[in-house]
């Protein structure tokens, strides 16, 4: 009955027949998108082994390694490993934190105290370090894990510059302005460090080990209860989850990624000043989760590349280089605000906007799915402040 | 990271009881900077839900404009007017490019106002250089005033102390007593239901938006006038302002002026009897008051 339906409806002009071939093919494109992105699910990872094996072969493929690996590939991966935490807590818990900066320099500073102060071997530093870094996480989580949104951004901001002041004046402990110097790179004996090759690969090995930590946290059943208390705490409370429990132990753990990227800071830079955790390095940081896209733990590298090559090539053209940046930095905002990780799916979601309009004036009923995506994923891109 | 701080007038040959009281001094006249930094915040904060990372750029654009207008014109309030006009017209610009459309999303203003005011540093640092300057002091001002217990005490201080009780008495008028006021009580409370009774909110949001920064930026003339004017204040400025907003209870008028009291007086004795700590232990202030009350002490409950 419906064949015989359509064919009259087929004969009543061959306009409308017309028509529907026409969005028939429509539908067969839309469907190759949609398997197109069941591809990506299914072989993404060549998409990763790809990128890991330019990374792997940066060292070989640029002309100047010694001013390409330390100004680029080592900045980048410490930079992309502090903004990875940050945009852990922003994307599985919904608090955005400007202290992981501070909490990279305080690994930096234990590294430092116990190499410089102490004059002991990297092998009871690193893991000073870490513990050092992590342990101050807990504390600010503990302070800061009560309030929630633009007041958890606010009170993370103020600690961090509680510590910034602390740095630039404590003598005994951070030797103030001049900081802790020299921390030499370690010689591990099969590899040495102080070779610029290697401790880029000590940098990238790090950097890959923080990401999959990350991926295996989030999605492990703690990473899905974090992500339940960031929809809905008061639904996870009544469920029986201790809430404030969830985000320190969140916290901490970001913390604890921060630290690692403050350790391949310290080494990198081979000293530990107030520098390392000022105003400015904060800004820096969120530059890069911000460019990079908010929701994206991998995406976080590529703005790390672009900021340092912002920082090391405007100088040629512009002394404003943070101009440039923050001009960058409020387009991404206005423009694209899941970053340049998100830029693809935006434009693919613009499409097929586009697309469904076309449907929806020659044809109704088609996708309805897709509509509610398109919205979620621009609009909730930055935890919103309004949420309690 | 603030200077300015150990710039104050001290009597070393006075007994303890007059230092108190001079320190105490001290840290009410820090405190009326403060408040008219905060002030402005807290009403921005309060209408619109809304915190402008750009507020320290604010004061410190203030500063630098006021500086130039004094010393062109040598006139001081029209410094401070001028550099409040000036700052108030940029601040509606940036309020109606960058936040309007973002109105209903607190973080990504937060966000682009760090952004703004990342290029304002810049721009500051390019424009104006980085040595220090002072807004230079009236003629009739640039004498001590003999007080009580305390001894001779620059008039100029008393001038600010004074000028900040006045915007601070102005600014609780306006709110409780006037048909505008009560509008942005309305809108405070519920913005969409004030919208529904034929309010242009719209209107109202931005009005209160200039009024913060010429705020701000009056206060950058102020601070200025007191203390140098030095690139990195913007940041540290916009510090203080949430921290004695944070203490304060955001959004409350009262409760800037009780956070910017105990924010100028921690920092004030805590530079005389614990140099070193002196910034730790303001912030220290935050923290204890958050522990205690997280909504700050005239905050609202739902607030936080």
């Amino acid at each position: 009955m419906i064949s015989a339906r359509l064919i009259a409806a087929a004969r009543v002009s061959s306009l409308k027949s017309l028509w529907q071939r026409m969005t028939n093919t429509r539908l067969i494109t839309a469907a190759r998108v949609s398997s197109l992105q069941s591809l990506w699910r299914r072989f993404g990872w060549i998409g990763w082994v790809l990128v890991l094996l330019i990374a792997v072969s940066f060292p070989f493929l640029v002309d100047r390694p010694r001013f390409w690996l330390p100004n680029i590939g080592v900045k980048s991966l410490w930079l992309g490993i502090i903004a990875m935490s940050l945009v852990f807590l922003n994307r599985y818990v919904g608090l955005l934190s400007l202290a992981q900066v501070t909490i990279a320099g305080i690994a930096s500073y234990g590294v430092g105290y116990v190499m410089v102060t102490l004059g002991l071997p990297f092998g009871v530093a690193i893991p000073a370090g870490l513990l050092v870094g992590t342990f101050a996480g807990f504390i600010i989580a503990l302070i800061a894990a009560r309030t929630k949104a633009i007041y958890f951004l606010m009170i993370t901001l103020a600690l961090g510059q509680v510590f910034f002041s602390w740095a630039s004046q404590a003598i005994e402990v951070t030797n103030a302005r001049r900081g802790l110097a020299p921390i030499v790179k370690p010689d591990l004996g099969f590899i040495n460090l102080n070779e610029v090759t290697a401790f880029y690969f000590f940098a990238l090995i790090c950097a890959v080990i923080c990401y999959l930590l990350c991926r295996y946290v989030a999605a492990s059943s703690f990473g899905l209860t974090l992500q339940g208390i960031r929809d809905s705490p008061e639904r996870m409370a009544a469920l029986g989850y201790r809430v404030n429990r969830y985000r320190i132990a969140a916290i901490t753990f970001a913390a604890f990624i921060a630290s690692v990227g403050g350790v391949v800071l310290v080494f990198d830079r081979a000293q530990v000043d107030p520098d390392v955790v000022s105003l400015g390095s904060t800004l820096d940081v969120l530059v890069v989760a911000i460019i990079g896209g908010i929701l994206s733990l991998g995406g976080v590298f590529v703005g790390a590349i672009i900021l340092t090559m912002l920082d090391n090539f405007a100088q040629d053209f512009t002394d404003r280089y943070m101009t440039l940046t923050g001009i960058v930095f409020i387009l991404v905002l206005l423009f694209a605000p899941t970053g340049i990780a998100g830029i693809g799916k935006q434009v693919g979601q613009a499409a097929r906007r586009l697309r469904k309009n076309d449907f929806s004036e020659s044809q109704s009923g088609a996708s309805p799915e897709q509509e509610p995506e398109a919205t979620q994923l621009t609009g909730d891109a930055i935890t919103k402040g309004n949420q309690q | 990271m603030c200077p300015e701080l150990n710039d104050n007038p001290q009597s070393r040959e006075s007994g303890d009881m007059d230092q108190f009281l001079l320190v105490a001094l001290n840290g009410f006249t820090l405190a009326a900077l403060y408040f008219l930094v905060a002030s402005g915040l807290t009403l921005i904060f309060g209408l619109m839900r809304v915190i402008t990372m750009a507020h320290g750029t604010s004061y410190l654009l203030g500063g630098y404009i006021g500086y130039v207008i004094v010393r062109e014109t040598g006139n001081w309030i029209l410094g401070a007017l001028g550099a409040a006009v000036l700052v108030s017209l940029l601040g509606l610009i940036i309020h109606q490019v960058l936040i309007r459309r973002f109105q209903d999303d607190q973080m990504r203003v937060a966000l682009i106002t760090l952004g703004v005011s990342l290029i304002g540093t810049d721009l500051m640092l390019a424009v104006f250089g980085g040595t220090a300057t002072q807004v230079p002091i009236p003629q009739e001002y640039q004498v001590a005033l003999d007080i009580p217990f305390v001894g001779p005490y620059p008039l100029i201080r008393i001038a600010i102390l004074a000028i900040a009780i006045a915007v601070g008495v102005a600014l609780t008028l306006l709110i409780n007593m006037t048909r505008f006021g009560s509008i942005v009580r309305a809108g405070v409370d519920d913005s969409q239901m004030t919208s529904a009774t034929g309010v242009n909110v719209r209107v109202v949001f931005a009005s209160i938006f200039v009024l913060g920064s010429a705020l701000a930026a009056f206060a950058g003339v102020a601070g200025g006038t007191l203390f140098p004017l030095l690139p990195g204040q913007d940041g540290t400025y916009l510090l203080f302002s949430l921290v004695v907003v944070i203490v304060g209870g955001m959004g409350s008028v009262p409760g800037a002026a009780i956070g910017a009291v105990l924010v100028g007086l921690v920092s004030q004795f805590a530079l005389v009897y614990v140099p070193t700590y002196s910034l730790v232990l303001t912030f220290a202030l935050m923290v204890v008051v958050l522990a205690i009350r997280p909504q700050g002490i005239l905050g609202r409950k739902s607030a936080a």
